[in-house]
């Protein structure tokens, strides 16, 4: 009996007007929403190599730069404004990138013409989920409001059959949709030149496809419970349409602003003062020590030991700037937090993370410049004062910034995937109680 | 008329919609009265203690200037610019430290009275007036309304006001409640400029709005059913408020045919490097020749062959800036397309925020290091230029090694009582409306275009 249910609303599905607008819409942006972004990206791909191969620093100013991301072209999220360059030397670990220009002027404006952009995550998040809503709103109350709901449930056939048959149908429209602009949104990419797929970034999108399945499944199943418990179609629609506003647009925006300014964050001159202090007790030193060094001392107990407490300083302000570095991403927690049960704020979490796209990503290319520049650099700045000879033999060291093992972006997920299941189970449990208990005259 | 008008308003308030758009309203502009409030009051007080701590010094001046209370109305992405400048002589500017400090929240836009306005009232007015003709068709009551003698014209004008009406009332107690908190946490920002500015604004709101309303009564005349013309909406809605305004940006920086980042990073770098020491080369072939024999010709020279090298820099991030500046130019005329950008647009003008204020603070910087030169040769006696690179080299001049440096401006040791302060220009009123005017013309634009389209298109509907 639930087979014949579902062929008949997907039938039905699919010949409205509703989903022919929402689907040919959705398509269209999937489209040139992953045309515009794939040309995008392959210019960001060839300053990235340009820069690499003509702008290269030297032993003691060494040059990183951080390719775009690939999957950019799917889930902007932070790649484009974080910047490319860090110049590093042993006066300095740096603790943001910057543009290819200066840390003054390189560093890019959010976005130029002060709105934001436009990809496949936002596609999930606000166009289909809008779709969804207009799938699924009417898919009780209308029945019930044109009086088949009484005509079929006189048949014999349980109301659970009838609401998983609907339920499943729906989905099955909805993901079907997903899938097309999904395919769509891929097939431009594999067909691009400077688009070149791995293996680990076709399972990252695959896990991209299956978060937004999951997102438009709460969609799905929130539309059917105010279905079912609303009586009138029109009036099911506008109790969607205003939680629609308040979970993808107020609450987020709600969350955000509240992060943003009730978390103290310490001043840019405290910062300097704590800075100060961490270096003060070896200020005296430093002083004796330059002088021989700016002599021409190259001993390790002057050049050395200048180089040695330049180094030192660094890693002290950099200890200042990690810890600053930490209350940021506490008061980004915070703001995830208050927007827990927002399944926009969840989602976007989760696909950004899928895509590298995010500040984790972004935490981590800066762990691994810390890294290199307290081994690899340091022991290289430090060859200078024992061994001369090495020390112009060798070469600059390579930066290694190995990729995050997607399980761990899975497990890194999994809170966000955890809610949104919960959601989507607590709102079909409260959908199916809803219809069993729902006066069908 | 007055009867349709007031039947409307009545059923409007009555609706879901409103409850939810008074109870959005409230919240959301509470929300920004009290984001701003503290905003203010933690930038204003980092500029009176960076002002308070000025020390004269010709090397370089440190620059800030005054907070904007008024941001709260349309902040226009100053709050992610920076608040201060190294001034060096000949005009060369450093931002003092990049922003946003808090860089790891999500990129959200700030929320301020124009991003109420133009997402969440568009939404609902749209919301409000998408079934006024196709829902009452769907009802039947449209024919028995248009039985009587109410002239069509009349009857979607009224239909029209009482959307607009509407919507305004949330509009109205919203930004009360947001003056409101703002008033008692900053009394002084409540003044006659700030009112007419506020009253500007709402008279903007309402042609904004209005264009919605009458997009709604177009879509809503010719479709059939309510909930298809619902659909079609807010199709229009986010093709306006997102699509255009948010593939602006990327779109430009395809289009404009000024340099990237990365094309001005290699341009200046390398190339700068290079004259630079070709020239110290060739300062030292003249030493070996003979032509420079004294410690100090050889140091002119060099500082003049690194005088020249600073030029180029200063030059080539002067190109830099205005290619950005252009590209912005062009992202935003791509997204004038959308009256929601028109909108966006005019309101920072309104505000005194956005690319305005900042074109008007760069030019009011500009005037202002002409007067630090001029203070710094009488000073001085000389101006020297400087960039964020500095050269030093050694040469041999007989035998022994020279260190020649990029020269740079020497502190000046005695009194300096009159040194110039840096004071910006207030944003005027008046400038605001003289630069939103070709937005809020556009603006009108598209309402007429709209009008005619609906009432054309009401006219003619079958309303049986």
């Amino acid at each position: 009996m639930i087979g014949v249910i579902y062929k008949r609303e997907i039938l039905d599905h699919l010949k409205s007007a509703k989903f022919l607008i929402g689907f040919g819409l959705t398509i269209a942006i999937a489209a040139a929403a992953t045309v515009i972004n794939t040309q995008d990206y392959g210019r960001r791909r060839q300053d990235y190599r340009a820069a690499q191969r003509d702008l290269q620093g030297n032993k003691f100013d060494i040059l990183i730069y951080r390719p775009p991301e690939i999957l950019s072209i799917l889930v902007q999220g932070k790649d484009r404004a974080l910047g490319n360059k860090a110049s590093i030397n042993y006066l300095n670990i740096p603790d943001r990138l910057t543009g290819y220009m200066s840390a003054r002027r390189g560093a890019r404006p959010k976005s130029i013409s002060g709105f934001g952009s436009v990809d496949f995550a936002f596609l999930v998040r606000v166009i289909l989920s809008l779709l969804v809503i207009f799938l699924a709103y009417d898919a009780v109350a209308e029945e019930k409001q044109s009086g088949t709901l009484k005509l079929a449930l006189a048949n014999a056939l349980p109301r659970s059959s009838l609401l998983i048959g609907k339920a499943a149908a729906g989905l099955t429209v909805v993901l079907g949709s997903l899938l097309a602009a999904a395919s769509v949104a891929g097939l431009i990419m594999m067909v691009h030149p400077a688009v070149d797929l791995s293996g680990a970034d076709a399972v990252r999108i695959l896990s991209l496809v299956a978060v937004s399945a999951l997102y438009l499944t709460v969609f799905y199943m929130l539309s059917l419970l105010v279905s079912t418990a609303v009586k009138r179609p029109a009036i099911a629609l506008m109790v969607l349409l205003q939680l629609w506003i308040f979970l993808v647009v107020v609450y987020p925006h709600l969350g955000v602003s509240i992060a943003e300014n009730f978390f103290r964050l310490p001043t840019d001159r405290e910062m300097a003062e704590k800075k100060q202090a961490a270096f003060a007790p070896y200020d005296e030193e430093l002083k004796k020590v330059q002088e021989r060094y700016y002599k021409g001392d190259m001993s390790p107990a002057g050049g050395g030991r200048y180089v040695e407490l330049q180094a030192m300083r660094s890693r002290l302000e950099n200890d200042v700037n990690r810890e600053f570095g930490l209350r940021l991403s506490a008061q980004e927690g915070l703001a995830r937090w208050i927007s827990v049960l927002s399944p926009a704020a969840l989602y976007s979490t989760a696909a950004e993370q899928y895509a590298r796209t995010g500040i984790g990503e972004y935490e981590r290319f800066m762990e691994s410049i810390e890294r290199y520049w307290k081994t690899k650099y340091m022991d290289l700045q430090m060859l200078r004062f024992k061994d001369l000879a090495a020390y112009r033999k060798a070469a600059v060291p390579a930066f290694e910034h190995p990729a995050e093992p997607t399980s761990e972006a899975w497990a890194a997920t999994a809170p966000q995937v955890l809610v949104l299941t919960l959601l989507a189970l607590i709102f079909f449990a409260a959908a199916s109680t809803a219809f069993i208990r729902k006066d069908v005259r | 008329m007055k009867t349709i008008i007031y039947r409307e308003i009545k059923d409007h308030i009555q609706s879901l919609q409103f409850v939810v758009l008074l109870l959005f309203a409230v919240v959301l502009f509470a929300a920004n009265g009290i984001v701003f409030a503290r905003k203010f009051q933690t930038e204003n007080a980092a500029y009176s203690a960076t002002a308070s701590r000025f020390q004269p010094d010709t090397r370089f001046v440190y620059l800030t200037w005054q907070p904007n209370p008024i941001l709260f109305l349309a902040e226009g992405g100053d709050l992610d610019r920076p608040t201060s400048y190294y001034l060096y002589s000949m005009g060369y500017f450093n931002a003092s430290a990049p922003r946003p400090r808090d860089y790891k929240l999500p990129d959200i836009p700030k929320l301020d009275w124009s991003f109420i306005i133009k997402t969440v009232f568009s939404l609902y007015v749209v919301l409000l007036g998408y079934a006024a003709v196709c829902g009452e068709k769907e009802q039947g009551t449209l024919r028995l309304v248009l039985s009587n003698p109410v002239g069509r014209v009349r009857f979607l004008a009224a239909k029209y006001a009482a959307i607009l009406a509407v919507a305004l009332i949330p509009l109205t107690v919203g930004c009360v409640v947001s003056l409101g908190i703002l008033g008692v946490s900053l009394p002084q920002i409540l003044t006659w400029g700030l009112a007419s500015r506020v009253l500007a604004l709402l008279a903007l709101s309402a042609a904004y709005l209005s264009l919605f309303a009458f997009l709604s009564l177009l879509v809503s005349s010719v479709m059939r059913r309510s909930s298809l013309a619902l659909l079609a909406l807010l199709a229009a809605w986010v093709f306006f408020a997102v699509l255009i305004p948010d593939t602006s940006g990327i779109l430009a920086e395809k289009l404009a045919k000024v340099q990237s980042d990365y094309d001005a990073a290699k341009s200046i770098g390398p190339m700068v490097e290079k004259e630079v020491w070709a020239k110290i080369a060739r300062l030292q072939t003249r030493i070996d020749k003979g032509e420079l024999k004294t410690e100090e010709t050889v140091k002119v020279e060099a500082g003049k062959a690194f005088q020249e090298g600073q030029e180029k820099v200063r030059f080539f991030e002067r190109s830099y800036d205005d290619s950005v500046a252009a590209r912005a130019g062009l992202a935003r005329s791509l997204a004038r397309i959308s009256p929601v950008a028109l909108f966006q647009y005019a309101a920072e003008d309104l505000a005194g925020s956005g690319v305005g204020r900042e074109a008007a603070l760069r030019e009011d910087l500009q005037a202002y290091a002409r007067q630090f030169d001029a203070y710094v040769l009488k000073k001085n006696g000389k101006l020297v230029g400087q960039s964020n690179w500095s050269f030093s080299t050694q040469v041999k001049l007989g035998g022994k090694a020279i260190q020649v440096e990029s020269p740079r401006t020497e502190a000046y040791r005695g009194d300096m009582s009159d040194f110039p302060r840096f004071v910006e220009r207030a944003p005027r009123l008046g400038e605001g409306v003289k630069a939103a005017a070709g937005d809020i013309a556009g603006l009108l634009l598209w309402n007429i275009v709209l009008a005619v389209a609906a009432f054309g298109a009401f006219l003619k509907t079958d309303v049986r």
